[in-house]
């Protein structure tokens, strides 16, 4: 079943000078199409990576996806409803928020540097209401913080006392506390070293079996996404150029871009003896 | 070990070199007691993952290093001269240096050619002129087309600032480059064109490289030897196929599990996790600074650091000449 | 506290003998005006202690006909010029806080909006802050006191005074306050734990109040002392141009106007100690003022 879909997506930037400016200068209007026409599907309980270079649009679509910039065009669909719909109401729309949540990049700055770590997890389940009981809350955020790996004892430190792959798993418990089904990973893990970035990936994968978790994995390393993806699709300048289940698409690209991307990707795994 | 190497003289000698950090209420060491070689006409990965001292090994042999960091004690020799109290005698002629991004690598108000020509008069004693001549054949060998040296840095792409940062990195003709993660701010396609840049130029020109890196991929593809650094210290040496391939210290195996591979088997797999994460530099653990982590550590590796075993590992377990599996 | 003795912050401070310094007479003042009833001889404020014989007694001279003795003379009303300038040291205070507090509000709510929202009100605010800046602030003072003056009616109590004051000096300084919160708002919304908060529904208001703004007051601190110090020099400068505080009860600015006309007959005192007063009070807080902001500088980064 098809949980996730986007169909057609699009995006246009307005990078035009002023009015005034271009009247006198004469220069053109420039519109940047930063996404061009995407279409996926995401079924349930599965990943999706989308993999491209800079200024391929993969961002852009994360932020479509989580309902936080609208499309220019097209529309994304989260379980049949359309998240960019100007007729749904307030509570319907939170109630979209509530299954879609996310994860950043960044360690440092994904987090509130002046807030608890347990006031940062507990923030979602405060802002949807899930639970009133603050005793209630408590066991709640512990039991986050048990899930990925933390101890229920970090409550009160703060953020700046946490290594990067810690400050991940935070945000994975922040990302996990509203009960989401959707995820989107926006390069989890390209700020870490290696051995974290192994732990967090191994995180990622036991959570989505235990929870069926549904997740957008945005990266623009293969080798990452050789691990994650049950679907892979590869972007250019705004267009999905090939798409395919990964390891089909790692055994035999077709499109030209696929193959040159592969090729070019530093893979430890190339060493001869 | 190939015995050819043991003919030739090393370019440059590491030998025992420690950095401490002297602040008002720290003192510890970001790098412990290093020692390694680089040969001519070599790559040289030095990989390791953040807080291992990578950086700052690169940064000591420049003698780019300022209070509160200091050599502490151990020896740099370069070509036969020792530079680790006085580095300017080789610094930006005999060494030179690439970093990570670019964009602050290059003045932004001036023509690239005129960056190349002062670097270049800098150290030869030529006419502007010829210096201009000697500018464009550098772009041409980088790969930038020499009518562009009267262009400014911003209109170039990332990777092409990199290619010029790696001409002025070859204008005083060096005998080594140090490249501190030259390819981590760009795209993977632009990357491996860097990365081949890199050893052609090796190949040709005979010029040594050391590639600092976090990267396993990149030492994969691109060195000769590799030396794995952990909490300072050196953790295993040793051409890059056998220490990739066959990694003797528990560490380089947990790493080279742990990195994922492009491979259509890859998504089945669980990806092997270390346990735990590098210590502190303030708070490193007695003995081997790795034993913590380590499944075979034994109470030996817990009081003792281990020194090299056969030029290749630092453990304990390689005395017992047993294979760690 | 004992955390804080061992910060890096204190120990630059104990180093710093400029900071300390300042910070060390700052204080005195600051606690000679607290208990200003405690050490002052007597209250200048109350007519009925005064005795207009004792006017114009030099420093620590007995006066010819009541035989009292001040310590830093007495002014043209007979009052104790010690005592005065102790009271008079509680209004400006007063003014210089209150002010300061008006400015800080309203420049930081200010720059929160102009800067997290962007668009037409950015602009809108930004620009009306340059115009603002052309003038220099005392003028803005001045004009806000004055069109307060012309509307309030005639018969103006003291407190309407001071609060007039206090509006019209905090509302010419509140745009350092704006432009800074600004700048650090521009940066942090775009980091992305202010996504995350946008992810789990969070209105614009509370996102600007619980996120953002924790974030940016750490310069506040610093641009609050220097304005405070500006505060007081403002309230001494109108109140010395006669626009401030009446000479019923008359603050530092007062007293040097009033020293100022006797300065030239021969009563140097009644001009002197105030203005030292004022000097040293405006120094310190500038001095520290600075020192703070050159130690918080770099971490800031």
């Amino acid at each position: 079943m098809s949980y996730v879909v986007a169909r057609e997506l699009t995006k246009y930037f307005d990078l035009s000078d002023p009015w005034v400016v271009r009247k006198i200068t004469g220069r053109k209007k420039q519109i940047l199409t930063a996404v061009d026409g995407v279409s996926f599907s995401i079924k349930k309980g599965e990943t999706y990576a989308l993999v491209g270079e800079s200024g391929s649009g993969k961002s852009t679509i994360a932020q479509m996806v989580s309902g936080l910039l609208r499309p220019s065009m097209g529309s994304v669909l989260i379980d049949g409803h359309d998240f960019h719909n100007n007729n749904i109401d307030g509570s319907s729309l939170r109630n979209m928020r509530q299954r879609i949540q996310m994860v950043f990049q960044s360690p440092y700055a994904s987090l509130n540097p002046r807030w608890k770590v347990g006031d940062i997890i507990l923030e979602p389940i405060r802002s949807f209401q899930l639970i009133a009981d603050r005793q209630e809350q408590q066991k709640r955020v512990a039991e986050l913080l048990d899930q990925v790996g933390l101890s229920p004892r970090d409550i009160n430190k703060y953020p700046h006392e946490f290594s990067g792959g810690q400050r991940q798993r935070i945000s994975i418990a922040r990302a996990l506390a509203s009960q989401p089904e959707i995820i989107i990973c926006d390069e989890p893990t390209s700020a870490l070293d290696v051995s974290v970035q192994a732990q967090v990936l191994n995180l990622l994968k036991e959570l989505q079996h235990e929870f069926l978790l549904t997740y957008l994995f945005i990266s623009h390393d293969l080798a990452v996404i050789s691990t994650m993806a049950n679907t892979i699709g590869v972007l250019k300048n705004g267009q999905l150029v090939e798409e395919a289940r990964g390891p089909v698409l790692l055994k035999n690209p077709r499109h030209d871009y696929t193959k040159m991307l592969l090729s070019s990707a530093p893979d430890i795994g190339s060493i001869k003896t | 070990m190939s015995g050819n190497r043991e003919m030739v003289a090393p370019l440059l000698e590491i030998s025992r070199l420690s950095v401490v950090l002297d602040k008002r209420h720290q003192r510890f060491k970001a790098v412990d007691d290093l020692s390694f070689r680089v040969f001519p006409g070599e790559i040289l990965g030095l990989v390791g993952e953040s807080g291992a001292g990578k950086s700052m090994t690169g940064s000591a042999i420049l003698g780019l290093i300022e209070p509160p960091l200091s050599i502490s004690s151990g020896e740099i020799t370069f070509d036969g001269v020792r530079i680790d109290q006085d580095a300017s005698s080789i610094r930006g002629s005999k060494i030179s240096m690439i970093f990570q991004d670019p964009l602050v690598s290059l003045n932004p108000l001036r023509k690239i050619g005129d960056q190349l020509v002062e670097v270049i008069r800098t150290h030869i004693n030529i006419s502007k002129a010829e210096a201009f001549g000697r500018a464009k054949t550098l772009l041409a060998e980088v790969g930038i087309d020499p009518g562009r040296i009267n262009a400014y840095p911003h209109t170039f792409s990332g990777g092409m600032r990199q290619r010029v940062v790696i001409a002025l990195a070859l204008a005083p003709e060096p005998a080594l480059i140090i490249a501190d993660e030259p390819t981590t701010a760009l795209d993977v396609s632009v990357q491996a064109q860097i990365l081949d840049l890199l050893k052609r130029l090796c190949r040709e020109r005979g010029t040594s490289i050391i590639l600092i890196t976090h990267d396993m991929g990149v030492i994969a593809e691109t060195t000769d030897r590799v030396a794995v650094l952990y909490a300072g210290r050196l953790a295993e040496i040793g051409k890059t196929s056998a220490v990739l391939k066959n990694p003797r210290h528990p560490y380089t195996k947990g790493l080279v599990a742990a990195t994922p591979r492009i491979d259509a088997n890859s998504f089945e797999k669980r990806l092997f996790q270390i346990p735990g994460a590098m210590p502190d530099l303030e708070n490193i653990p007695k003995g081997c600074a790795f034993h913590p982590r380590c499944d075979f550590a034994s109470t030996q590796c817990q009081k003792q650091q281990p020194p090299l075993f056969e030029d290749r590992s630092a453990c304990w377990l390689s005395n017992e000449g047993s294979e760690t599996s | 506290m004992h955390r804080f003795l061992q910060s890096d912050f204190f120990y630059s401070f104990r180093n710093a003998p400029v900071a300390v310094a300042s910070f060390f007479v700052f204080a005195v003042i600051i606690l000679a005006a607290v208990f200003a009833n405690f050490i002052a001889p007597n209250n200048p404020f109350d007519p009925a202690s005064l005795n207009l014989m004792n006017g114009f007694t030099p420093p620590l001279q007995s006066n010819e006909f009541t035989g009292d003795v001040f310590l830093l003379g007495a002014d043209d009303q007979g009052r104790d010029l010690f005592s005065t300038i102790l009271y008079g040291l509680r209004i400006s205070l007063f003014v210089g806080i209150m002010a300061v507090m008006l400015a800080m509000v309203m420049g930081v709510v200010l720059g929160l909006i102009a800067g997290y929202l962007g668009g037409w009100l950015d602009t809108f605010i930004m620009r009306f802050a340059d115009i603002q800046m052309t003038f220099p602030s005392i003028l803005v003072a001045m004009l806000i006191y004055g069109v307060a003056k012309g509307v309030l009616p005639p018969d103006l109590r003291y407190e309407m005074s001071i609060a007039v004051l206090i509006i019209s000096i905090g509302l010419s300084e509140w745009v350092p306050f704006a432009r800074t919160v600004r700048g650090s708002t521009l940066v942090e919304k775009e980091k992305e734990y202010i996504t995350a908060a946008k992810m789990i529904g969070l209105r614009k208001s509370q996102i600007m109040s619980r996120h953002i703004l924790p974030n940016v007051l750490g310069p506040v601190l610093v641009i609050a002392t220097i304005t405070f110090a500006l505060a007081i020099i403002a309230e001494a400068t109108l109140s010395f141009l006669g626009v401030g505080v009446p000479t019923t009860k008359p603050s530092l600015g007062t007293l040097i106007r009033i020293g100022q006309d006797f300065l030239f007959s021969g009563e140097w005192w009644i001009l002197l100690f105030p203005a030292l007063t004022l000097l040293a009070l405006a120094l310190s807080i500038n001095l520290f003022g600075d020192w703070l902001r050159d130690t918080l500088n770099p971490k800031l980064k």
